[in-house]
């Protein structure tokens, strides 16, 4: 995840209390979704950030895991057409592992 | 054992600073006391053994645009603090941040003797460069790996402060192509026996002497109509005009050249000859059409052949010349080659 992005979360926890917060993902890959997860709940794993070493423990989860939440048409415009064309199973495999192992919430 | 905490400066680029991306690049060099982004894990690895006193962070574009100037003030940032160990990265397979971490290794321990530490991706061309300068622990191609890769470099950063014996058996670093002579109690021909009587008997065996491994190019598909194909020339052979004006190495050859054909149609003694050093250059020198057939190509090219041949052609010595380097060289010319709307190139040996 990139430093400013780092820097966005922490400040929002900081603001609203990471109880509070829940961080969307729309990575396209399993491996760069699963280290966006790892950042905003054990730290960035690179070390380089303001997350590093920083143990939000946000929940977290990417767009995919939330669908029945999200109005029909509005999915269908925005992600609709990645849905069809990434690996789905394996998105969600990983950031739903690192939720489990990291989320305080 | 540790006499006392081992003095550490730590060297990162403008990310791991936290400073920013490739838009901050350009960030010129800069001293934090302390540890800084990566250094946090590593000083957490090293516990009471050592202490990041500092940390340095430069931009990887500063770094290799002004790669002297940047050597030169990231050392003496470092020398300063007079520290007992260096570590630089780790770079993984970030290529400008390993030739940076590489540079400094090179400038602090030849200048300073103090050992430095990296870790890098064994393609990172850091590795290349610089191997002989530096402790450089393998690591995978991504940063996220940190947390796994900073006991080790804790560990190394032990062993050297101990006055250990680092090898890449014991240690986990990249063979730094260093050899060192010491009797052993059976003499070669004995221990080259065992080893091909264990190869013959699908035993494993250990070899003394790794060869390098090449990589394997898959070939392009065929050109359609070379009739109507603008060809390119390109030799390893080391045909230059004469005089060699890129000085181009007779061995281990650091860069090519790229020199014009344009209104010529034969390579004659008196314009051309070759700076390769691994063979009889008598007959190259002679008529260096024999290494680089221009003659053959313009007749080809007169008789409708080939569509058109290209007015430049590149060359190098492929004389003990670095696998790396080669791959560097072949990435550029067709870079270039395919700028000029080349679609097949004729590359000649000797």
């Amino acid at each position: 995840m990139d430093l400013e992005n780092q820097r966005r979360v922490k400040e929002l926890a900081e603001k609203t209390g990471a109880q509070n917060l829940i961080v969307v993902l729309g990575g396209a890959e399993a491996e760069a979704s699963g280290l966006a997860a790892e950042t905003v709940t054990a730290g960035d794993p690179a070390y380089a950030g303001s997350l590093a070493g920083v143990q939000l423990g946000l929940r977290v989860y990417h767009i995919f895991e939330l669908k029945e939440y999200v109005d029909a048409q509005v999915y269908d415009d925005q992600v609709g057409l990645m849905e069809m064309v990434l690996d789905i199973d394996a998105i969600i495999a990983e950031v739903s592992n690192m939720r489990s192992m990291y989320s305080k919430y | 054992m540790t006499q006392h905490k081992i003095r550490i400066v730590h060297y990162i680029n403008q990310f791991f600073g936290g400073i920013g991306g490739e838009d901050k690049a350009d960030f010129r060099p800069e001293e934090r006391l302390g540890f800084v982004g990566p250094g946090q894990v590593i000083q957490a690895s090293l516990g009471d053994t050592g202490e990041i006193v500092a940390t340095i962070i430069c931009g990887d574009g500063f770094f290799n645009e002004n790669i002297e100037e940047a050597k030169s003030i990231v050392a003496s940032l470092i020398a300063k603090h007079k520290p007992d160990l260096v570590i630089a990265g780790p770079a993984f397979n970030a290529g400008r941040y390993g030739v940076a971490c590489g540079a400094v290794a090179e400038a602090i321990s030849e200048k300073h003797a103090i050992p430095v530490i990296s870790a890098m991706h064994p393609e990172n061309p850091g590795v290349e460069l610089y191997k002989r300068h530096a402790y450089i622990l393998e690591t995978g191609k991504s940063a996220a790996e940190m947390r796994k890769v900073a006991p080790q470099i804790a560990k190394l950063a032990k062993a050297i402060f101990d006055k250990e014996e680092i090898t890449p058996e014991t240690h986990g670093i990249i063979p730094r192509g260093i050899r060192k002579n010491y009797f052993h109690k059976e003499r070669g021909a004995k221990r080259a026996v065992k080893m091909l009587k264990a190869k013959l008997a699908y035993q494993p065996f250990k070899t003394e002497y790794p060869m390098p491994v090449f990589d394997r190019v898959a070939p392009n598909p065929p050109v359609l109509s070379v009739r109507n194909a603008k060809i390119a020339i390109l030799t390893s052979g080391g045909i230059v005009p004469k005089g060699n004006p890129d000085r181009i190495e007779s061995s281990s050859a650091s860069k090519y050249g790229k020199y014009t054909l344009a209104g010529l149609t034969d390579l004659t003694s008196d314009s051309f000859e070759t700076a390769h050093g691994g063979y009889d250059p008598v007959y190259a020198n002679a008529d260096p059409d024999r290494v680089l057939p221009l003659d053959v190509l313009r007749e080809m090219e007169k008789n409708g052949e080939i569509g058109e041949l290209h007015n430049y052609y590149y060359a190098t010595v492929g004389n003990g010349t670095s696998v790396n380097n080669a791959i560097n060289y072949a990435k550029s010319i067709a870079r270039d080659l395919k700028n000029d709307g080349i679609q097949a190139a004729i590359l000649t040996s000797t």
